[in-house]
């Protein structure tokens, strides 16, 4: 154990340092020895990236670090883990869920939404984002060409929120129900509006959002 | 008219200017520029101040800002294209920036002028909730909460939550509703507080053009009015609100900038958002050729701009600005507090004398609750601001410093467990808009902490 949080901590030293390849190199020499994927997997690379969330989460780092630290982390899953598992025939989960995330139409706001996106990145989330302005139709046509888990929109404005509604109906209209849980966010969404129109949960803020969408995922199907 | 050879160059550039991708302009441009403009101008926030009282600094954020604002631009999410200005076009600009403007009519028109830090000069003082949602039935009572105070120079709505009772949807019919029905209660709440010269800053519902446009046609809001105009975070314009700025310049009416930086994100921390907010202002003078131009930092988890690094950095951009140019300059309380809290009242008193001591041209208060919250707002909670922004006329920086010391205390703690407060109708009679004796009670308790404290509140009996 003591091993595990001392490796954790350097991980996430090198995820948050100055030199974007160290945190790559450090990978695979540290799989390079005794150490199974499945536990560098576990015990290490997902509780150092889940550090990184929390120090974003207290603000100890801002987000250009947090960006980078996604990168350096997609990185490591792309080049060493995932490899690794595939030769080593493992049907270890990387990922947690996948989730498509929009701005919905008539909000051109993202700053909230990108952080929800690289938190739910850095705790183990395929992200689709699709970016701001975006029509219900086009969410609902990509969550089900990606095979989402979860939908998550977002809305600053209470003008967009109506898109919101609409988006669950669409869901429901064309009997999606059972195939995608939908999250929702933004300033003014409430836990109120989030029952009144029907989605299944609201996240309050970036950290919020992704426990909401860990329990969506560990939820009732 | 005059200001239409700018006006045209900001709409040619829109559509002409360097194309790329959204995320670029924020990753690749400006976060490096903002981080690298951090270290040659020696920006550092120490937390020894929570307003800044060293000139030199505030100089240094203003150049800063103006090479932030001539490197980075404006990114136009509408064509992918950034808008830039060379800092030579930008100073000349600058200098031609209205020192002065009307608003109001009659009775009730006053004057908005350019300030300086430590300036005795008077500080307007907008009240009103700044697009915090309110449903239909309660808007012309909350606007009555800030006009009978008869404290404000002019007034500031809510969104409204529906219009006849329906959903307002972005870019339809609804939206174009929804200004009507806005415009058509702020004049009757006029109409009833007798006070149909009054200054409203509006239109609070315009996601798109549509609502921005409609708004003010004949029968809508008035020239002698204000006129929204943001600009979205971090540096962002788009095709609407270029076409709300077009139109708003034609018909010769007072031009609102307003633009929130967020802290934590690509600006990073208070060094970056000092340089940020101030270059933000100076890009919404070369965009909307405007006349006030308000800015309003926002901490991301508590959606207030009431922490000391974020009121050392908001200080740092308005003296930076003030010192260096005749931007009528201005600032929105966001308290994380909300109505019938004492937190709120804490915050909205080290706002207000942060913005004064800076050299800001106008206060405006305030955004309850973080802004967001439905009926999360109240007249008496900007009340706090008025009766100081009124007292204290020549208040120094160092005193506001000392003060703030003693203030900031009192809420900081507050602030990360979401102090909301109370709904609108739970603070007030809404058939008298007369505060509850509770929340009244609790806002005498705390303008008497802060006449113990040395402000002149006293004067003020009501």
């Amino acid at each position: 154990m003591a091993e595990y949080i001392k490796n954790q901590i350097e991980l996430m030293d090198l995820l948050l340092g100055d030199d974007p390849q160290a945190s790559l190199d450090w990978a695979k020499k540290t799989l390079g020895g005794d150490l199974s994927v499945t536990d560098f997997f576990n015990n290490i690379f997902t509780p150092a990236m889940a550090a990184v969330g929390d120090k974003f989460g207290r603000l100890d780092i801002f987000l250009p670090e947090l960006m980078d630290a996604a990168d350096r982390a997609q990185a490591i899953s792309d080049q060493v883990v995932q490899p690794m598992l595939l030769a080593a025939g493992s049907d270890q989960e990387i990922i947690r869920g996948k989730i498509v995330v929009a701005s919905v139409k008539g909000d051109l706001h993202d700053i909230g939404k990108n952080m929800v996106v690289l938190m739910l990145r850095v705790n183990g989330f395929d992200v689709i984002d699709m970016g701001v302005n975006v029509p219900p139709r086009d969410v609902l046509e990509k969550a089900k060409e990606v095979d989402a888990d979860i939908i998550g929109l977002s809305s600053l404005m209470t003008t967009s929120m109506p898109y919101m509604k609409e988006c669950v109906e669409l869901r429901d209209g064309f009997g999606h129900k059972d195939d995608f849980k939908i999250i929702v966010g933004g300033a003014s969404i409430t836990a109120e509006y989030t029952a009144e129109i029907g989605a299944d949960s609201f996240g309050d803020d970036a950290v919020d959002a992704v426990q909401k969408c860990l329990a969506l995922l560990d939820g009732p199907a | 008219m005059k200001q239409h050879p700018r006006l045209i160059e900001v709409l040619q550039r829109a559509e002409s200017g360097q194309i790329m991708d959204e995320a670029d302009f924020e990753r690749n441009l400006l976060g490096p520029e903002i981080k690298k403009l951090v270290d040659t101008y020696g920006i550092s926030y120490s937390g020894d101040e929570i307003i800044n009282c060293d000139d030199d600094l505030a100089d240094r954020v203003f150049q800063a800002a103006l090479d932030l604002a001539s490197v980075v631009g404006v990114f136009n999410q509408s064509t992918s294209r950034r808008m830039v200005w060379s800092r030579e076009e930008i100073e000349r600009d600058l200098k031609g920036a209205p020192s002065v403007a009307s608003l109001g009519a009659g009775e009730q028109q006053f004057l908005i002028s350019a300030r300086k830090p430590d300036d005795r000069n008077r500080m307007s003082v907008l009240g009103g909730v700044v697009g915090i949602p309110f449903p239909e039935e309660m808007y012309v009572p909350l606007l009555l909460s800030f006009l009978n105070q008869n404290i404000f120079d002019s007034i500031d709505g809510p969104s409204l939550e529906t219009a006849y009772g329906q959903p307002i949807k972005a870019g339809t019919g609804w939206e174009v509703l929804g200004a009507w029905r806005e415009a058509e209660l702020v004049q009757e709440a006029l109409k009833i507080a007798g006070q149909p010269g009054r200054a409203v800053s509006a239109v609070e519902l315009a996601p798109t053009a549509m609502g921005g446009l409609s708004g003010v046609t004949w029968g809508g809001y008035r020239t002698f009015d204000r006129h929204h105009i943001p600009m979205t975070s971090e540096l962002k314009t788009n095709n609407d609100l270029l076409a709300i700025t077009t139109h708003i310049n034609n018909i010769g009416g007072v031009i609102g900038a307003y633009y929130n930086p967020i802290y934590g994100g690509h600006a990073g921390g208070a060094e970056g958002i000092a340089i940020l907010a101030a270059a933000g202002l100076i890009l919404s003078h070369q965009l909307t050729i405007g006349h006030t131009f308000c800015t309003r930092p926002t901490h991301p988890f508590y959606g207030c701009d009431t922490t000391p690094e974020l009121l050392w950095a908001t200080s740092l951009a308005l003296q930076g600005l003030a010192r260096n140019s005749n931007l009528m300059t201005a600032a929105l309380a966001g308290p994380a507090g909300g109505p019938g809290t004492k937190t709120i009242l804490y915050e909205n008193a080290a706002f207000t004398l942060m913005a004064l001591s800076s050299g800001t041209s106008e206060l405006l208060a305030s955004h309850s609750a973080g802004g967001a919250v439905p009926r999360h707002g109240s007249g008496l909670d900007a009340r706090i601001c008025a009766e100081i922004a009124r007292s204290m006329e020549g208040l120094s920086r160092e005193h506001a410093n000392q003060l703030l010391k003693e203030i900031v205390p009192r809420y900081q703690d507050d602030l990360d467990k979401k102090p909301i407060g109370k709904s609108f109708e739970e603070v007030y009679n809404l058939d008298t808009i007369e505060p509850t004796p509770e929340w009244q009670g609790i806002y005498d308790e705390v303008r008497e902490e802060l006449i113990q404290m040395g402000l002149p509140l006293e004067q003020f009996n009501y």
